[in-house]
């Protein structure tokens, strides 16, 4: 009987033991977590030779204390201490756990992260919060130096610095030519101004008279061979004469039987053709013909 | 004030006392007005010789005319030198040559030492007889004649005395209208000389203001492309008898030669003169071009075997070239 019940509480304590968080949620810290960084203090730390692995927490709520967060294992690494830091103000608390910690391997150490858990004060949701994983790669332990092995490795500082130094000053004397040389920067275009999108194209139709005063305009302004040449090639074309043809094949054609179109026609090929010292008779006499025209046409 | 004569008023003239035959009257003139010689090639009875006496007649010059014969002497053209018996002396007596107007009738029937002396004296415009040089009158014209329909015991021109002869046109025969205005004009017994409307020296005043005309440089150029089509014709389409479509380059060995660019712009001169204008028109060229260009391309056999007319290739290579 008493055996029955030992049992009995026995697995009731098991039962307790093995009762899953959320049943012991009553006991986590509400919080809400901003910031839940791990970080080592070297990333090539050497054998036997002590570093620093740093948590930091950084949560907006005021508390004395940080309860369940766990450090992640450090199997292959000598934990030599642990300091924990907890400051809080008005912009919530910061905790900082700094864990000294040797290498006594050579090779690569992955250190895996650490864990909080809370309740989080945004949902009321006990959580697990994780940092982030580390790996680190020890490098071998530090040779140990005689007399004439110190000389050689001061010598090798020596000629290490020294060739760091002439490399720094030929890079910094690069720099400063290529600097000289390089063109002063041009002034920053003045941004294009924004037309705006040219109006829809207005179809005028213009007359044949109007055609014609329009060259009449142009002819009495330049008054030059250049001008004549135009205005007779426009006029051709307004009679449906072809490139290329002369003024008889023109004044074959049945449209130019008109006498007065005839003489302004003849009085554009004068103009075209003439002597230099005749030209300005000529025009004259063209822009006279083109005004007789226009005057005929409706 | 007297009225100052005019080629156009020669031209009338001529037009009055021949039916038709504008053709031939206005390359008299051109010839006149640019100091050239003309080639006619045509049929006999087209009143070549009336057209030349009658022009003689209206300069109140002198005219002449020579049928070349195979038998003909270069004294017989250009004259000799005879012993005088009674002055006991050598006397040069001057041939046909010497006349203002000469028609050189059926020039490729003599042989070619007499075409030679003849081509010599329109070039030189003057003969040498014995040891002394005769100056040819001024203005002299000479207007040869070839015959296209007899051919037996012809010595053909070559082209380089061809070339000689600043134009050469075609005499065509008179429509029947121009026929039945030949048939009542020389009905009557005597027909009426052609009275004088020009002298001599009008005719020198005239070529003097020929040379003066102005010819446009757009127009230089046209004269330049027309030329040079004749030598390169090879985008110049004629349509051929059996309905295909040749090249006329095809049908050319040779084209134009400078003088031909040099005879057209002498002949436009010309026409914008008959035409009572200082300047010239494309117009002009494009009307003389046949006229400067036939004589001077040299043609193949494919003539006569594509059955396409040497004026067709000219008249399509003229309108090839756009006028300006």
């Amino acid at each position: 009987m008493v055996r029955r019940a030992a049992a009995a509480v026995a697995l009731l304590l098991a039962a307790w033991l093995a009762a899953p968080a959320p049943l012991r949620a009553q006991s986590l810290q509400r919080l809400t977590v901003e910031s839940f960084v791990l970080s080592a203090d070297t990333t090539a730390p050497q054998v036997d030779t002590p570093f620093h692995l740093i948590v930091t927490l950084h949560v907006r709520e005021n508390v004395m204390r940080i309860d369940n967060l766990d450090l992640p294992l450090l199997a292959e690494l000598e934990l030599l201490g642990d300091e924990r830091q907890t400051q809080s103000g008005s912009r919530g608390t910061q905790y900082r756990e700094t864990i000294t910690v040797v290498a006594h391997h050579a090779g690569t150490v992955p250190i895996a992260s650490a864990t909080l858990q809370a309740v989080d004060a945004r949902d009321g949701k006990p959580k697990q919060w994780y940092t982030n994983q580390l790996r680190l790669q020890v490098a071998g332990p530090p040779l140990i130096v005689t007399g004439a092995a110190t000389m050689r490795g001061m010598l090798n500082a020596v000629l290490r610095i020294f060739f760091w130094v002439v490399g720094i000053a030929i890079v910094v004397g690069l720099v400063v030519l290529i600097a000289r040389r390089r063109p002063k920067p041009l002034p920053r275009p003045m941004p294009a101004p924004v037309t705006p999108p040219p109006p829809p194209p207005v179809l005028l139709v213009r007359s044949r008279r109007q055609e014609i005063e329009d060259a009449l305009t142009v002819l009495r302004a330049e008054g030059t061979r250049v001008a004549a040449v135009r205005v007779r090639t426009a006029v051709w074309r307004m009679v449906g004469a072809s490139e290329g043809e002369t003024l008889a094949d023109v004044l074959r054609r049945p449209q130019t039987n008109d006498p007065v179109q005839r003489r302004l026609l003849i009085a554009l090929e004068r103009s075209a053709f003439t002597y230099d010292d005749d030209l300005r008779a000529a025009i004259t006499d063209a822009c006279a013909a083109l005004e007789r025209y226009a005057e005929t046409l409706p | 004030m007297i009225e100052a004569r005019r080629p156009a008023d020669l031209r009338a003239a001529l037009a009055q006392t021949i039916v038709g035959q504008e053709g031939v009257i206005e390359a008299l003139l051109l010839a006149l007005l640019s100091n050239g010689h003309v080639l006619l090639e045509g049929p006999p009875g087209l009143a070549k010789t009336l057209a030349c006496r009658s022009l003689a007649a209206a300069l109140e010059g002198e005219f002449k005319r020579i049928q070349f014969t195979p038998d003909l002497l270069p004294s017989d053209i250009v004259g000799t030198r005879i012993f005088d018996q009674r002055e006991s002396a050598f006397a040069t007596v001057v041939g046909p040559i010497f006349a203002n107007v000469v028609l050189a009738d059926e020039i490729n029937r003599a042989p070619a030492k007499v075409q030679s002396a003849l081509l010599e004296a329109m070039q030189e415009r003057q003969v040498t007889i014995g040891p002394q040089s005769y100056a040819l009158p001024d203005p002299f014209v000479v207007m040869a004649t070839m015959n296209p329909l007899d051919s037996e015991g012809t010595y053909a021109l070559p082209i380089a005395q061809m070339d000689r002869f600043l134009m050469k046109i075609n005499v065509g025969y008179p429509s029947r209208e121009e026929e039945l205005r030949i048939l009542d004009r020389f009905a009557v017994a005597d027909t009426q000389p052609l009275r004088s409307v020009a002298t001599l020296d009008d005719v020198r005043s005239w070529r003097d203001q020929a040379h003066a005309v102005h010819i446009d440089d757009k127009l230089k150029r046209y004269i330049v492309e027309l030329v040079a089509v004749t030598r390169d014709a090879g985008s110049v389409s004629v349509p051929a008898k059996s309905g295909a479509t040749l090249r006329a380059a095809e049908f050319i060995d040779y084209g134009a030669s400078p003088r031909a660019t040099l005879a057209l712009a002498f002949l436009a001169r010309g026409r914008a003169m008959l035409e009572d204008r200082d300047f010239a028109l494309p117009d002009d060229v494009r009307a003389v071009a046949s006229y400067a260009l036939c004589h001077r391309i040299g043609f193949n056999y494919r003539l006569a075997t594509e059955g396409v007319s040497a004026d067709r290739i000219i008249q399509a290579m003229i309108a090839a070239i756009p006028a300006p």
